[in-house]
């Protein structure tokens, strides 16, 4: 399967600069995730690479081709669109065999290779409706078997299950996952959603106003975000950031003291690249299922809280308490049953352990 | 060199020469430019004719017997205008078409006011009020806004004569709100029927009558429509030959008529730039009305044709 | 109550207006009613006109003209579509093309047949121009035989609705997701291919409704046919309404008249009515179905 290489891509439109100098190599048979907010440049980058817009400036690579000034039918790609796009004059099995009559097959290579995709996605049973006839779920399948059909290296996939209920969600990210293990083509896959990023990819390029923040696997990019857009933009619910000012104490140790509520915070279980000058301005980022609640253990802890809550939301399974701490909310990931027995005004005590604090400077956002 | 941040991957090795290759790229794909190509010869095939039209009436007779249809006038002239206007010879008499200007305009603004008034109160009560019928009516109408004139031309001619307002410009604009009121009923209640109900319901409330909220409420909202249908209705009345020529006897002749008197029935001399004049006269109004108002005019004939 | 009474006028001239005249009409060409109305049917004779319709050369060939007329006409929307698809794809000028192709539709079909009825002089105009470039041999005085006036007719009818059917297309085309495009261009599928096998299909609506516009316009034929030959050279390029309107007017024969227009109303509810029964079938196909 073939790498996919972006080099120095710039992309404008008019005198509005979408992305400016960017580089991103992919792996073959890498599932990367372009994950962002809207108008990020994620989808501008997956339109350049499958050739339907044109790049500015830079090269784009398949494999060893330069495919940049390659038109979409030859630059050897499948694409899974966010509505689908099938054509709905035709059946499903028109759908799947429509494209692949452009690459001059036999057809008897074509009909089996029909057969192997409507078997490997279950709709053999769906072959001879209409796209009018299929609910969304069924029509997602055939988009995604009129992309695998073309046995192409690379698959593109542009937010292909935004427009499905949640739970038909969650079985087609089972379903795309277990494709690409047994399949193993390169995917590069765009979506604003981080639950689909960290649970299919390999690799994640978190993306804002054209720029990639930060490129690594899923475990990097949330335990060792790289700037506070990363920071935020990952987990659920969002971690908490503090501003806080660095205080230099003997030796080597350093401690940060948040703003508003005054709280300590020990940084010397932190691996920083340096130490901040004291009364520097940094921002520290703690999530909230990190820290501790239950009876203290002995284990020397980084900071403690004593805090007033605001709300108690319970999620069945899951809980999460949200405190006052001088006019920021904190969100804590409690015990469902211990948030049964709390309510708004409580005190609640809390620990963070020395590990699992992200540091950030102030000024850049960039990680210390 | 600019040197962006946080990006961990390795950049293959750009090199400067990119730059140039992307100049270079800017393709002129030959099948875009044979496509351009195609559609000015028929957009040419469009124009010309006007071309001709217009260069035809600006020239002197002596030019004209030349046979040069394309070429521009050597002399200008504008005399074919004033024998247009003032002593073309139509028919009976030799007035110019001055008089079927004037007829048109007056046969026009009736036309105008009764076709709007009648089918946007009809479109209104249909659209927002509950009326048993209402449903059989709009497909009785669909059907009506299809049938041929000449079905029900003689039964409107003894109508129109026994009401005594055959040969006049009122018979002619009450035939015109009759031909017109199934389509622009129809294009009315598609228009109304967009309006959100809350609105209606919360009018009612306030003690809103029927004509209340057609006053206060639906016609300030009608502007959009109300320019479709004006310019839908100014180019079929205007244009028409039909109606004019059955309704309007000897007094009350619209400008189509006395051209096409002029030109195709009668006999002896035809005096080519003379017509093209008088056919330019003719067809101004609308034209000027099209391209000040284009906009809107595609959309009253699309919502003219697309219905139900 | 306001609304039913606010209904009120419309209500009596849908039944005045449509209703009574169409059947009055009706009942008309059953008669032998001549310059006024007769209102005696002859038991034996009540189909007398129907069958002096049918028997008159002018009549079959107004019905031979409609069909001409019909198909000829129907390049308008041929070409509708392909300048359409062109305008779309190109985006450059979009407007300016747009602009320059509806306009005739401005210009009424009385001006429309007196211009090109002077383009067509053949000593002054088109047919003069050719001879000047050369081409002495050429013939463009269509207007003056009988076998092809009519393509005279359908040439000024296509320069006039050219640009309508060109709008229609290209709303229609403008609805299709641009999805599918960026599908067909992934999947390599040449343009030919795309137009045929994608595009043209999912458009049907859009080109049925071309047809039944196109075919009642072609039934209406009258005020071009009357400025570009009036009905000649002698009765070559007559249609029913041609005929009908000569036969209440010159001929001053109501009964006549009649039944010619009651031919034309068959011939429209024959154009119209699959459209309506076949829309009301799909849209039941459609409710069944679940979608």
């Amino acid at each position: 399967m073939p790498r996919v290489v972006f080099e120095n891509i710039t992309k404008r439109y008019g005198t509005l600069k979408v992305l400016a100098n960017l580089n991103l190599t992919v792996e073959d048979g890498a599932f990367l995730v372009l994950l962002g907010p809207s108008g990020c440049g994620k989808t501008t980058l997956l339109n350049l690479l499958a050739g339907l817009i044109e790049t500015t400036d830079g090269r784009i690579l398949i494999g060893d081709r330069d495919v940049t000034d390659l038109d979409p039918r030859d630059r050897g790609l499948a694409m899974v669109f966010q509505s689908y796009a099938l054509y709905p004059t035709m059946s499903a099995a028109g759908n799947l065999r429509f494209g692949l009559a452009a690459q001059k097959l036999s057809h008897a290579e074509i009909e089996s290779r029909v057969a192997w995709a409507a078997k490997l996605l279950q709709i053999e049973a769906l072959l001879d409706r209409k796209p009018s006839q299929l609910s969304g779920g069924q029509r997602q399948r055939v988009a995604i078997g009129r992309a695998l059909v073309k046995r192409s290296g690379v698959l593109l996939f542009d937010e292909p299950l935004s427009n499905l209920d949640a739970k038909l969600r969650t079985e087609m990210r089972l379903e795309i996952k277990k494709l690409h293990a047994e399949l193993g083509q390169t995917v590069v896959y765009v979506t604003h959603d981080q639950v689909e990023a960290l649970t299919m990819a390999t690799q994640i390029a978190v993306m804002n106003g054209g720029v990639i923040q930060q490129f690594g696997t899923p475990d990097e990019i949330y335990d060792e975000p790289a700037n506070l857009f990363v920071a935020r933009f990952i987990g659920a619910p969002a971690m908490n950031v503090f501003d806080a000012t660095a205080k230099s104490g003997a030796g080597s140790a350093a401690t940060a003291v948040l703003d508003g509520i005054g709280a300590t915070v020990d940084l010397s279980g932190c691996r920083l690249a340096a130490m901040p000058p004291d009364g520097a301005r940094l921002c520290i980022g703690l999530r909230p299922e990190h820290f501790l609640t239950g009876e203290p253990n002995g284990a020397a802890s980084a900071a403690q809280f004593d805090l007033p809550i605001r709300d108690c939301e319970k999620t069945g399974n899951d809980a999460t308490a949200y405190l006052e701490a001088g006019g920021q909310i904190v969100a804590m990931r409690i015990d469902p049953a211990r948030a049964r027995t709390l309510k708004a005004g409580d005190r609640l005590k809390a620990r963070f352990p020395l590990d699992h604090i992200n540091v950030f400077d102030a000024q850049t956002g960039r990680r210390l | 060199m600019r040197s962006e941040l946080a990006t961990n991957s390795v950049a293959a090795g750009s090199t400067a020469g990119n730059s140039a290759a992307r100049a270079r790229k800017r393709r002129f794909k030959g099948s875009s430019v044979a496509v351009f190509a195609f559609l000015c010869m028929c957009a040419a095939f469009v124009a010309i004719p006007l071309y001709v039209v217009i260069v035809t009436s600006f020239k002197p007779i002596e030019e004209i017997t030349l046979g040069h249809i394309f070429a521009l006038p050597v002399s200008w002239t504008i005399t074919p205008w004033f024998k247009a206007w003032n002593t073309m010879c139509t028919g009976l008499s030799c007035d110019g078409i001055k008089s079927g200007f004037l007829t048109s305009i007056e046969i026009l603004l009736p036309s105008l006011v009764l076709s709007i008034a009648l089918s946007s109160v009809t479109g209104y009560a249909l659209a927002l009020w509950n009326v048993r019928w209402a449903g059989t009516f709009l497909f009785v109408l669909f059907i009506c806004a299809f049938v041929p004139f000449q079905i029900i031309m003689i039964p409107l001619i003894l109508v129109i004569a026994n009401l005594g307002l055959f040969g006049t410009v009122w018979g002619i604009a009450i035939v015109h709100a009759i031909l017109t009121m199934p389509l622009l009923t129809l294009i009315f209640r598609n228009f109304y029927k967009d309006i959100p109900r809350e609105l209606i319901n919360a009018a009612i409330m306030d003690s809103g009558g029927f004509w209340l909220i057609f006053r206060k409420i639906i016609l300030p909202m009608s502007a959009n429509i109300m320019v479709v249908v004006l310019i839908l209705m100014i180019t079929t009345v205007w244009n028409d030959y039909l109606v004019g020529l059955t309704f309007g006897g000897i007094s009350a002749q619209p400008m189509t008529v006395i051209l096409a008197n002029a030109v195709v029935t009668s006999r002896g001399e035809v005096i080519h730039n003379v017509n093209m004049a008088a056919a330019i006269i003719t067809a101004i109004p609308p034209l000027v009305v099209y391209f000040a108002l284009g906009r809107f005019f595609v959309q009253g004939i699309t919502a003219g044709a697309i219905k139900g | 109550m306001a609304p039913q009474l606010a209904l009120t006028p419309a209500l009596a001239i849908t039944l005045v207006g449509f209703v009574w005249a169409i059947g009055w009409t009706i009942y008309m060409s059953f008669t032998r009613s001549r310059r006024f109305p007769d209102y005696g049917i002859d038991p034996a004779g009540w189909l007398s006109q129907y069958q002096r319709l049918f028997g008159d050369d002018a009549w079959e060939t107004s019905l031979r003209n409609l069909v001409v007329l019909a198909i000829g006409s129907a390049l308008a929307i041929a070409f509708g579509f392909i300048l359409a698809a062109m305008v779309e794809r190109e985006k450059f000028g979009e407007g300016t093309f747009r602009t320059i192709f509806l306009y005739p539709l401005a210009v009424s079909l009385i001006v429309t047949g007196l211009v090109w009825r002077w383009m067509f002089n053949p000593s002054l105009g088109i047919e003069a121009f050719l001879h000047q470039l050369g081409w002495t041999s050429a013939r463009f005085n269509w207007l003056a035989t009988p076998e092809t006036a009519m393509y005279g007719i359908i040439l000024a009818s296509i320069w006039h609705g050219l640009g309508f059917y060109m709008a229609l297309m290209l709303a229609g085309l403008k609805s299709i997701n641009t999805e599918i495009w960026s599908a067909a261009r992934i999947d390599g599928v040449g343009i030919w291919r795309l137009y045929t096998g994608v595009i043209i299909p999912m458009m049907k609506f859009t080109f049925l409704t071309c047809a039944i516009l196109l075919s009642l316009g072609v039934v209406k034929a009258y005020d071009i046919v009357v400025a570009m030959t009036n009905g000649g050279p002698g009765t070559s390029t007559w249609t029913p309404a041609y005929f009908a309107i000569n036969a209440y007017s010159t001929r001053s024969n109501i009964g006549f008249a009649s039944a010619a227009a009651v031919i034309m109303l068959l011939i429209t509810l024959a154009i119209f009515l699959p459209l309506v029964l076949i829309t009301a079938w799909q849209n039941r196909r459609r409710e069944a179905a679940g979608t």
